[in-house]
């Protein structure tokens, strides 16, 4: 039996990360978690997930050597990065994967089962 | 940090920091530093970090670039340097500058008893100090009578401007001292409007007792002289003076005597102090008074222009850099409230768009934890508001007699169930001995639950998290001590002066850095204070102390 594919959320915000888990959940995918970017790295090295979604806010101290574990982890694990806020000028990331806050659900939600399908 | 401020020009105030390499200076927006005027080249310069330290080049620029008034196609900067790009002047400074060394290997302070000889002969106090520039002896030769006479305006001129930030203000005492010391009829004082370029007047007087018809005119010949030539100019008698043709606007309008200084600054004039005796025109050429201006008081008047123009500077730079600050910290306020309302907009639509899934579904409990995620938001911009409103205006706390008791066990009880969620023991260690405070009951629940709200925050997910409210008292104390203990991750020693600075948060999205600058101020407006201990992974106390002398003269019945 083949698994669905998982959705790693990084993001401070327990809001958040609850209407994330809760919709997802019920369109068939699996969801890792994580407040901040450092357990979020160990879970996207351990679990290799299809997407991961980064709150840009997640990264409390400010380390840009993590965002760039973070870019590099993604691109070993041919893993679809979104970025959610702001992120530095010298990173880059394919067009329509970073979404400004405040965003819609909807969008986004449409935009990771895109990218968890297309992986899939 | 090295860093350019602008002194003048149409980007007045702005402060350019010089972090990185080849910073160039020019009009158009791909330069780091853009400036807004004309006379400045696409790009003008370059600021270039080196070994020696920060040189600034002129990229060909049309109309060069200048450095303490002097062209350069290349310089090394030095702090205090005046750096002029087309009309934007710049003020270097550099907090790292090698050139400044540290004299306290240079100068030592010893006692008295270490230096061989050195006695104090006399010493002279500053009022007897004051004395050399006391009202000249009749008896003195009238030489030195005018000497100590000058150095006397000089000195009350020093004073004059030594002791405002207020351009207005200063100039205005400027033209009571000229009047004080010179018979002029009137005067007035145009500062150099850095927009137009032109003279704009900024300040005027007229002699007490001295009628003067109509507004005071003053002639664009003695003003355009003084300002070409920067030279101030005294004219003994207009209708005699060779400089001046008689159809001029001098004679025309009535002006008998006029004295005009420029106002030379440091970095340029900063306008003209103008002074005249006036005569109505149809007497002017039938009047013959002895003369009121000597080339005595022209000197003398060139020296105030100098100093008032040192002051002008200084009061300006001072302005442009307060209102510098002032926008640094309006928009770094506005930037951090944008960033807390735009995290409480995403929960709200993250809430609403659950309640949507779950009504399209027919979920219920879909629809319960979207409500849950609206409401807590809701509450959360609320809270918000008002400790904005809280925090943004002076008001007295509503004292009134009330029972600490129960305002502390009103606050153990609303937080129990979240204590409880978040697995942290909260306990309430109730004193029964306590007589009535006076305080305001409202305020003091909302300070008492910021503290423990980050109390628990503090402890949430340690083992055996635990928070616990009491009360230390002790009858003829000045203050009864509310304490919030917390086994929470405590606070870094670094931290602890910073907490009850606004807008610091450690809570990430979920603190706003309000509630603790919010509840010193409460605690503060009741005449008391937080203070707070902690050990990083051991733990806080916070002590809310509330004064008791207010309470002398309630009711000291014990509760019951």
């Amino acid at each position: 039996m083949t698994r669905s594919p998982s959705v790693l959320i990084v993001e401070p915000s327990a809001d958040e990360r609850e209407v994330l888990r809760t919709v997802l959940e019920r369109r068939g995918l699996r969801i890792w978690e994580a407040a901040g970017v450092e357990r979020g790295l160990e879970l996207a090295r351990k679990h290799h997930p299809e997407v991961i979604v980064l709150d840009a806010d997640a990264n409390r101290s400010g380390n840009e050597s993590i965002q760039a574990e973070f870019d590099a982890t993604s691109t070993d694990q041919h893993s679809s990065l979104i970025v959610l806020g702001r992120i530095s000028r010298d990173r880059s990331l394919p067009a329509g994967q970073v979404i400004a806050k405040p965003y819609h659900f909807g969008p986004l939600i449409h935009k990771i089962e895109q990218l968890a399908g297309k992986a899939a | 940090m090295a860093t350019l401020f602008v002194m003048q020009g149409r980007d007045k105030g702005k402060r350019f920091d010089l972090r990185g390499d080849d910073i160039t200076v020019g009009r158009d927006s791909s330069n780091r530093i853009q400036l807004n005027d004309s006379e400045v080249s696409r790009r003008h310069a370059e600021v270039r970090r080196t070994p020696e330290g920060i040189v600034l080049a002129d990229l060909a620029s049309s109309n060069g670039t200048f450095v303490n008034l002097e062209k350069i196609d290349q310089r090394l900067l030095k702090n205090g340097d005046r750096v002029q790009i087309g009309r934007t002047l710049f003020l270097f400074t550099d907090a790292d500058d090698r050139s400044s060394v540290n004299l306290a290997h240079d100068i030592d302070i010893v006692g008295l008893g270490n230096v061989e000889g050195s006695r104090i002969l006399k010493s002279v106090s500053h009022e007897s100090g004051s004395q050399l520039f006391a009202p000249p002896d009749p008896a003195e030769s009238p030489w030195l009578a005018r000497a100590r006479s000058n150095l006397q305006v000089m000195y009350r001129t020093a004073l004059a401007v030594s002791h405002t930030l207020d351009i207005d203000q200063l100039l205005s005492r400027i033209l009571d001292l000229i009047f004080e010391w010179v018979e002029a009829d009137r005067g007035c004082i145009m500062l150099v409007d850095h927009e137009t370029e032109e003279l704009a007047p900024t300040a005027s007087r007229n002699r007490k007792g001295v009628r003067v018809d109509g507004k005071l005119s003053i002639s664009r010949t003695i003003l355009d002289y003084v300002m070409q030539h920067k030279e101030g100019v005294l004219t003994s008698d207009a209708r005699d003076d060779q400089r001046w043709n008689p159809e001029g606007s001098i004679v025309k309008l009535g002006v008998r005597e006029a004295i005009c200084v420029p106002m030379q600054g440091r970095y340029g004039i900063v306008g003209v102090i103008y002074i005249d005796t006036y005569t109505p025109p149809g007497q002017i050429l039938q009047q013959r008074a002895p003369n009121k201006f000597s080339e005595e008081h022209l000197k003398l008047m060139v020296a105030i222009g100098h100093q008032a123009a040192l002051a002008v500077e200084d009061t300006s730079y001072y302005s442009a850099m307060v209102q510098a600050e002032r926008l640094a910290a309006m928009g770094q306020t506005i930037a951090t409230l944008s960033h807390h309302i735009k995290n409480i907009l995403q929960g709200i639509r993250g809430g609403s768009y659950l309640i949507e899934e779950g009504l399209k579904e027919e979920d219920n409990e879909v629809v319960r934890r979207g409500w849950r995620i609206v409401d807590k938001n809701q509450e959360r911009i609320s809270n918000l508001v008002m400790d904005m409103l809280t925090f943004s205006k002076d008001r007295e706390p509503e004292l009134v007699p009330a029972d600490l008791n129960e305002t502390l066990a009103d606050v153990v009880e609303l937080m129990q169930a979240r204590a409880v969620e978040a697995q942290v023991q909260l306990v309430f260690q109730r004193r029964d001995d306590l007589p009535q405070f006076q305080f305001d009951p409202d305020l003091l629940h909302k300070v008492v639950l910021n503290v423990v709200t980050n109390a628990m925050n503090a402890c949430e997910k340690r083992e055996a998290a635990r928070v616990e409210v009491s009360v230390e008292y002790e009858p003829g104390e000045r203050f009864v001590h509310i304490v919030v203990a917390d086994n929470g991750e405590g606070i870094a020693a670094e931290d602890l002066t910073r907490i009850f600075s606004v807008f610091e948060s450690k809570k990430g999205s979920r603190g706003t850095g309000l509630g603790l600058p919010v509840s010193q101020k409460i605690m503060r407006e009741h005449g008391g204070d937080i203070r707070v201990e902690s050990t990083p992974a051991v733990g806080s106390r916070f002590y809310l102390e509330l004064p008791t002398g207010v309470s002398a003269a309630v009711n000291q019945t014990l509760l019951p």
